[in-house]
C-alpha cells in the first residue's frame, strides 16, 4: 500500500509542481496519475522510489516512510518502465531484463531462468529475442521487453510512466490489452502515468486526475465519467464523454431495462454477454457474430438476454445524456 | 629498386632505432595523458561549478592554441627555473602530455554529457549507484566519443614528437633534423615517412579497438 500525505513538491524554480496531493493507492490496485502535461503527475511518480524528493509531506510504503529508506535498495525493489527511450542501446534483451537481478546479486542460473520466462510471459520467444539488441526490434517488441525488465526481480510495486506511448494505436491497443491479461495474472500494485484519458479509463482501477498538481478528482473510470466532480474535470473529458462512457457502462448496469426473456436456454451456448462487459464490447460481440440477441451470463448463472436493438437504444439515450451534460 | 636497397643500407639501423624511440615517446605520453584527462573529464561532468569546467576546459584550449614549438621552449624555461632536466625525454614527454589532454579532455566531457538523460534516470531509477551508472550506462555509451579523441590526439602527438628532437628528446625528429642541417634528402625522407606510417598505423590499430569495445547494439 503506498500513501500520499499532504505531499508537496516546488521546484527550485519555484513551480509548484505538486501540491497538497493526499491519496492511497491500495495493494494490487492499479492507479492511473492522468493529465495534461505540466499536471504534476509524472514528479508524483517519480516521489515514489526518490528520483525526485518532496518538498513537504510524505510517501509512506506498507507504512514506511520512503525519505527513510536507502534509496538505492528502495529503487531496486520498484519496478519502473518509461517511453520508448527506456532501454539501454549497448545491452541485449537478456542483458537489459537482468540489470536489476544482477544488482541484486541473483546467481546466474536464476538470473537466466528469468530471463527466459519473463520474454515468454510478454509474448516474445526467448530463443529468438534474448541475444537481441534494441535497435534490432520494432517499437512494440522494446516495449515489451521495457515491461518485462520492469517486472525482473518481481517487485511488488511497479511505476510504469506512458509505458505505450510512442506506439502506433493498433499496437499500443494490442499491448494494452495483453498487459491488463498479464496483470490480472500477477496481481502487483502499479501506478501508471498517461496524458490520454482512454488509456486511463481502459488500464486504472481508479484515477487520479491532476491539474497543476492539486488533485481534481479520485475515482474509478465509471464514476469520473459520470460524475465529474468539478468543472475542470468535465472540461478535460470534453467531447469525448459519449465515447467514454461507452467504455465505462457496464451490461450489467443496463440490461434490467433492456433484456426481454427471463427464460433460460437449454444450455450456456459458446458465445454470451458477461454483465461487467463495456457497451463497446456488446456492440463489437454483435458486430462480430452477426447476432440479433445474445444471452447474458454471470459465470454460469443466467441473468437475461439483450437484443441487438435494446443495446442501440441504451447507446442513444447514452448519447443523449452526454450531450445534454456537454 | 638498388636505391631503395642503398637508401636502408644506409640509413636502416638509424631509422629502427629513432622510430623506436618514437613510439616510445608518443606511447609515454598518451598513457600519461588519458591517465590524467579522462578521470578529469569524468570528473567535470559531475563537478557541481560550472565555472570551474568552462575553466579547466578553457585553459586546455588555450595550451592547445600555443605552436607546439612554442610550448617546448616555455616548458624548457620553467624546467630550468625549478632546476629540472632542460634536455632529453623529460621535457620532451611533458610538452607531448599537454598536447595531448585536450582532446581526450573534451571527448570525454561531452561524450558522457551526449548520454541521453533518460537513459541514466531509468539507470537511477532501477537502483544503480553513481559509480554503476558511469561504468555500466555512461562509458560504454559515451566509448565512440572517447576513442575518437583518443585516436585524434595520437595523431597529432605522433606529430608534434618530431619536435623533441629540439630538446634532445630524441625520436624521428632528429632524422630530420639531421637532413635539414646537411641539406640531404634522404635523412629528411627516413624521419618523415616512418612518421606518417605510425600515424597511419596508430589509427588503425586505435580505430580496431573501438570497433572491437563497441557493443553490438551501438554498432550501425
Amino acid at each position: 500500500m503506498i500513501e500520499f500525505r499532504s505531499v508537496t513538491k516546488v521546484f527550485p524554480n519555484g513551480v509548484r509542481a505538486v501540491d497538497e496531493l493526499t491519496l492511497t493507492v491500495g495493494e494490487g490496485e492499479t492507479l492511473v496519475l492522468l493529465g495534461t502535461s505540466g499536471s504534476g503527475k509524472t514528479t508524483t511518480m517519480k516521489m515514489v522510489n526518490r528520483l525526485i524528493e518532496p518538498t513537504r509531506g510524505s510517501i509512506c510504503i506498507d507504512g514506511l516512510d520512503v525519505m527513510e529508506q536507502d534509496p538505492i535498495s528502495l529503487r531496486r525493489s520498484i519496478g519502473y518502465a518509461i517511453q520508448h527511450i527506456g532501454l539501454f542501446p549497448h545491452m541485449s534483451v537478456a542483458e537489459n531484463i537482468a540489470v536489476v537481478p544482477r544488482l541484486l546479486q541473483w546467481d546466474r542460473e536464476r538470473v537466466d531462468k528469468r530471463i527466459d520466462e519473463l520474454v515468454s510471459m510478454v509474448g516474445l520467444n526467448p530463443k529468438r529475442f534474448r541475444m537481441r539488441y534494441p535497435n534490432e526490434l520494432s517499437g512494440g517488441q522494446r516495449q515489451r521487453i521495457g515491461v518485462a525488465r520492469a517486472l525482473a526481480a518481481d517487485p511488488p510495486i511497479v511505476l510504469m510512466d506512458e509505458p505505450f506511448g510512442a506506439l502506433d494505436p493498433i499496437t499500443r491497443d494490442q499491448l494494452q490489452n495483453e498487459f491488463l491479461e498479464l496483470e490480472s495474472e500477477i496481481q502487483k500494485t502499479i501506478i501508471f502515468v498517461t496524458h490520454d484519458v482512454f488509456e486511463a479509463v481502459k488500464m486504472g482501477d481508479r484515477i487520479a486526475l491532476l491539474d497543476q498538481g492539486k488533485l481534481q478528482q479520485l475515482a474509478t473510470p465509471a464514476e469520473l465519467v459520470e460524475s465529474p466532480a468539478n468543472e475542470f474535470v468535465e472540461e478535460f473529458l470534453g467531447q469525448h464523454r459519449f465515447q467514454l462512457a461507452l467504455l465505462t457502462r457496464t451490461i450489467g448496469s443496463v440490461t434490467t431495462a433492456a433484456q426481454t426473456d427471463l427464460t433460460p436456454p437449454a444450455e450456456k451456448p459458446g458465445t454470451c454477454l458477461h454483465p461487467r462487459h463495456s457497451l463497446i464490447e456488446a456492440l463489437d460481440l454483435f458486430k462480430r457474430t452477426r447476432a440479433v440477441k445474445l444471452p447474458v451470463y454471470r459465470s454460469d448463472r443466467y441473468v437475461g438476454e439483450l437484443s441487438k436493438k435494446g443495446l442501440l437504444r441504451v447507446i442513444t439515450d447514452v448519447l443523449g445524456e452526454t450531450e445534454d451534460a456537454a | 629498386m638498388s636505391l631503395l636497397h642503398e637508401f636502408l643500407e644506409k640509413l636502416g639501423s638509424d631509422i629502427a632505432r629513432h622510430t623506436y624511440e618514437h613510439v616510445c615517446l608518443t606511447s609515454a605520453a598518451m598513457v600519461i595523458a588519458t591517465a590524467l584527462a579522462l578521470p578529469l573529464g569524468v570528473y567535470l561532468t559531475r563537478c557541481r561549478y560550472p565555472r570551474l569546467v568552462a575553466l579547466i576546459l578553457g585553459v586546455a584550449n588555450v595550451v592547445q592554441t600555443v605552436p607546439s614549438l612554442a610550448l617546448i621552449a616555455f616548458i624548457v624555461l620553467v624546467f630550468a627555473l625549478v632546476k629540472l632536466p632542460t634536455i632529453g625525454m623529460l621535457p620532451a614527454v611533458v610538452a607531448l602530455v599537454l598536447y595531448a589532454l585536450l582532446p581526450i579532455l573534451r571527448n570525454t566531457y561531452t561524450g558522457i554529457r551526449q548520454v541521453d538523460a533518460n537513459t541514466i534516470e531509468v539507470a537511477r531509477g532501477m537502483g544503480m549507484t553513481s559509480a554503476q551508472i558511469l561504468f555500466k550506462v555512461e562509458l560504454p555509451l559515451s566509448l565512440p566519443v572517447i576513442m575518437a579523441g583518443l585516436r585524434i590526439s595520437t595523431v597529432w602527438t605522433i606529430g608534434v614528437a618530431c619536435l623533441c628532437t629540439l630538446v634532445g628528446g630524441g625520436g624521428l625528429g632528429d632524422l630530420i633534423m639531421r637532413g635539414l642541417r646537411s641539406i640531404q634528402l634522404d635523412y629528411m625522407l627516413a624521419g618523415t615517412i616512418p612518421a606518417a606510417f605510425l600515424a597511419i598505423i596508430f589509427d588503425w590499430i586505435l580505430g580496431a579497438l573501438e570497433k572491437a569495445l563497441t557493443p553490438r547494439g551501438m554498432r550501425e
